[in-house]
């Protein structure tokens, strides 16, 4: 456990906090936005008015830092620490709104811009010329400098792709994408599966990859996930590439199935010629005519031999909970899945609306067989916590979508009445059942207590 | 951490499940009973059945489910020692604090161990939880029962107060989760325990908002960047079955019907009392002086009502069972209100079925409105580090060509 600091974990979680060629960034710009641009060689990124520089420039950096374009080139800046601010006299009673404050033309700003001055130093004589900048308070003051760097400083900071920034970044930009799953939502749904480490995982993403990337990323390349789609070739799981994961650690984690070819009674033509006493694979004459055709055969064979091989898997079952993202019913899913969890496997469902989830809730609790199904909704609210300043933040979102949550269970119709099993070796009755539950256990239990 | 074979085995943790608010621990010790409201168990009966098994009473008194323990489940039914972090906020937290697989992560501290299982589970074997608690008794309490838990590799307690002396660790975790009465004097300590060759970063659970702004503070002073503040809750939804909701021409309808009876009854007292006032008009005839009208008023209110009564339609048709039209049934009310109606729809081959039930559900009635404030803060990679990185971009760095920006 006491590793040296640079090899500490796991085998890709070192690669992720650096950034390197090919790697897809996160960029915070002083306007806000963010921008993913991918890093190849000594390509030009530009960010328009907030600069420009080579990508190379970025290659081996931490991520998390912000950087000042001067000349073209990256200065690497101290992190920025919030301003205390004096509280003074001053309030707007005397700021006429109508009244043109501020002398300093564009035509003269645009001149200082191009001229290279930085852009601290156009703020500055902006205020100076700023008739009015005195009577503000110091609040209005301030919000007054930041938008004016927002407009001119030539920065920006690369964000670490973690799951929570790469999904707060796509529910900001387009939430239809990933399923309208928020951040909490999505951080809520990894716990209630239980993903872990060294797991197996059950899951359809019609998210864009958003709840695939984030059992790989918690697993970290030990465990696997077994994802079920509706095309017929590899889904392409576009969140994926955001997170930079090393292809090895992908393949070696990650198979997919679609829905026929996850059906057991569906035979796949490609399986059932691999399975045939004579192959048609190969020509029927026994020959191999060239290279590339043994080549093309053996990549077939390869494709097969997997198919048949994450069928085997998915048929095997025990799998340690199912994740359902989905634009399919999710019931017709879950008969479909379910029975391929193991025994007090979890079962979690996400869906935009709940209608969706309170149906297919009703008939859980009529089905014996799912234990305990409940559906909550995230609530989420960000604050500002300026010195002087701290209140929730205006605007916010309104919903990351529902949750349903089961346990699979077996039933057992007999158990209502006597216990069944193992009523032959019976024992006598050995000492009380204090010490049988564990300590504290008479303890009020974490939930409210309601009467039954 | 936990089994993972598919059977429950002797000594093993598992989680009795009685109702969603009755769920209890056991560890599975054969020669031991668990008697409970819902019957009567022997543990020995409990070894060699699947994870996930209903299980019957031996006495017929009902059953329960066992399970396997999560650290969602656990939380649901630890034994208290502190008040303990739910859902929510350890799931966001962990997010936040991008805690996976092989993290090395401190806890100040250890509390109840709500927190403390999840991060286990999540950082697995390749991680650390470095968790200290200042209770001496607590301390020692949780040490046992992560042992207990098989979890004892993956963390380790210290019995230290964080606060004035500091972590054991230097310059080595990815993140901190400082759960203190007074965080703010923990997290320059905080800092040192944090390594400073990537982004690391720290949250401070605190209740109250003065505790938020000392800290705020605290971390802007030791270097901290981004700070922010964040609060989560669970909004639990209650789903139910329901009659479809009646329609509006039902009640119009009805509201029909009533008026109509209505104008009968009137018709009938009408009739009865000219029957009244003939008899009247006979008995003065008769008599030749006035006769108690007060008397006569009150019996005919009472045939009134008499009648009112018979009219009323009591259909008493089991719900759900398929009639060929819809049977209104009037439920007399007290205080005035309108009767409640219970509606069976009609049901004929040549409409679309009007489903009878519907599903509907509400935010429960009483939600958690607060647990704490979720302080985070991001502390950069030291500007010292990339000096190698530094030197192989000017190795590297070649005249720029003029390309377009590689924006997707």
């Amino acid at each position: 456990m006491e590793a040296n600091n640079g090899e500490a974990s796991g085998s890709s979680s070192k690669g992720q906090s650096r950034i390197q060629d090919g790697h897809n960034v996160l960029f915070r710009l002083p306007s806000g936005e963010l921008k993913s641009m991918k890093i190849t060689g000594n390509a030009t990124i530009s960010f328009g008015k907030y600069g420009s520089f080579n990508s190379s420039e970025l290659v081996g950096q931490p991520y998390g830092l912000t950087y000042e374009v001067v000349d073209k080139k990256l200065k690497a800046l101290p992190p920025k620490a919030m301003d205390e601010l004096e509280e003074t006299e001053a309030t707007n009673e005397l700021i006429d709104d109508g009244l043109i404050v501020q002398p300093l033309s564009t035509a003269e700003i645009e001149a200082l811009k191009s001229s290279g001055v930085p852009a601290s130093e156009i703020i500055k004589q902006q205020i100076e010329s700023h008739t009015n900048f005195a009577l503000k308070t110091e609040y209005s003051k301030e919000k007054y400098k930041k938008r004016k760097e927002a407009k001119y400083a030539k920065k920006f900071s690369t964000i670490e792709p973690t799951v929570f920034n790469v999904c707060e970044y796509w529910f900001n930009k387009d939430k239809g994408r990933i399923h309208d799953i928020r951040s909490d939502t999505l951080a809520q749904m990894m716990n209630l599966a239980n993903i872990r480490p060294g797991g197996k995982y059950l899951a359809v993403d019609d998210a864009s990859g958003l709840i695939a990337s984030s059992i790989l990323a918690r697993m970290d390349g030990h465990g696997r996930l077994l994802t079920i789609c509706d095309v017929d070739s590899p889904p392409a799981y576009p969140i994926l590439v955001h997170m930079n994961f090393d292809e090895d650690m992908i393949n070696s984690t990650l198979a997919s199935l679609n829905w026929a070819t996850a059906e057991e009674d569906y035979v796949p033509s490609t399986i059932s010629s691999l399975s045939s006493v004579v192959p048609p694979t190969e020509p029927q004459d026994g020959i191999i005519r060239s290279e590339r055709q043994k080549q093309r055969l053996n990549k077939r064979k390869n494709i097969q031999g997997t198919l048949a091989a994450t069928r085997e898997e998915l048929f095997a079952g025990e799998f340690d909970s199912l994740i359902i993202a989905s634009d399919y019913e999710p019931y017709s899913i879950l008969e479909r899945l379910a029975p391929y969890l193991s025994g007090s496997g979890s079962i979690v469902i996400h869906s935009p609306s709940i209608e969706v989830l309170s149906d297919v809730q009703a008939k859980l609790r009529a089905d014996p067989q799912y234990l305990g199904p409940s559906i909550t909704e995230g609530w989420l609210r960000r604050y500002q916590v300026l010195p002087g300043r701290t209140h929730p933040l205006m605007m916010v979102t309104g919903s990351g979508g529902y949750i349903l949550h089961a346990i699979k269970v077996f039933d057992d119709p007999s158990a209502n009445s006597v216990l069944a099993v193992k009523q032959k070796n019976k024992k006598p009755k050995v000492d009380n059942d204090e010490d049988a539950k564990m300590e504290g256990s008479s303890e009020p239990p974490a939930g409210e207590t309601k009467a039954e | 951490m936990w089994s993972n074979e598919r059977e429950i085995a002797a000594g093993d943790l598992v989680i009795v499940w009685l109702t969603r608010e009755d769920i209890q621990p056991l560890i599975v010790t054969p020669g031991k009973e668990l008697n409970l409201r819902f019957g009567h168990y022997r543990h020995s009966d409990l070894i060699g059945i699947p994870y996930g098994s209903k299980v019957g009473s031996r006495n017929g008194r009902g059953f329960v489910h066992l399970l396997r323990p999560t650290p969602e489940l656990w939380t649901m039914s630890l034994p208290h020692r502190t008040q303990i972090l739910y859902l929510a906020d350890i799931s966001f937290i962990v997010s936040y604090l991008n805690i996976k697989s092989g993290s090395q992560v401190v806890e100040a501290g250890t509390g109840s161990g709500s927190f403390s299982h999840s991060v286990a589970r999540t950082i697995g074997q390749d991680g650390h939880l470095h968790s200290y608690e200042f209770h001496e008794a607590r301390a020692n309490k949780a040490r046992d029962e992560f042992d207990r838990h098989g979890m004892a590799n993956i963390v380790s307690v210290t019995h230290r107060n964080v606060c004035k002396d500091g972590f054991t660790v230097v310059d080595k975790v990815d993140s901190v989760f400082l759960d203190l009465p007074a965080p703010w004097s923990a997290v320059q300590h905080a800092k040192k325990a944090l390594r400073k060759d990537r982004t690391t970063r720290i949250c401070c659970f605190s209740p109250c908002m003065e505790q938020v702004l000392r800290t705020v503070s605290a971390l802007n002073d030791a270097g901290f960047s981004d700070i922010t503040m964040y609060e989560t809750l669970l909004r639990p939804h209650e789903v139910n079955t329901t009659p479809r909701l009646p329609t509006a021409g039902e009640a119009s309808a009805r509201l029909k019907g009533a008026m109509a009876r209505r104008e009968e009854k009137r018709l009938l007292q009408v009739a009865a009392s000219q029957r009244k006032r003939a008899a009247q008009k006979r008995k003065r005839e008769t008599n030749g002086e006035d006769g108690d009208d007060q008397d006569v008023d009150e019996q005919a209110k009472g045939e009134s009502t008499e009648a009112a009564k018979k009219l009323r339609v009591d259909n008493d048709k089991p719900e759900g069972e398929d009639s060929e039209e819809t049977n209104v049934r009037l439920v007399p009310t007290e205080g005035g209100s309108p009767p409640a109606v219970i509606t069976q729809p009609a049901l004929s081959s040549s409409q679309p079925q009007i489903p009878s039930q519907i599903v509907i559900s509400k935010v429960s009635h009483e939600v958690r409105g607060h647990t704490s404030y979720l302080t985070f803060a991001t502390l950069e990679p030291a500007l010292g580090t990339q000096s190698n990185a530094e030197a192989l971009v000017a190795t590297i760095a070649e005249p720029e060509p003029p390309q377009p920006p590689t924006d997707q």
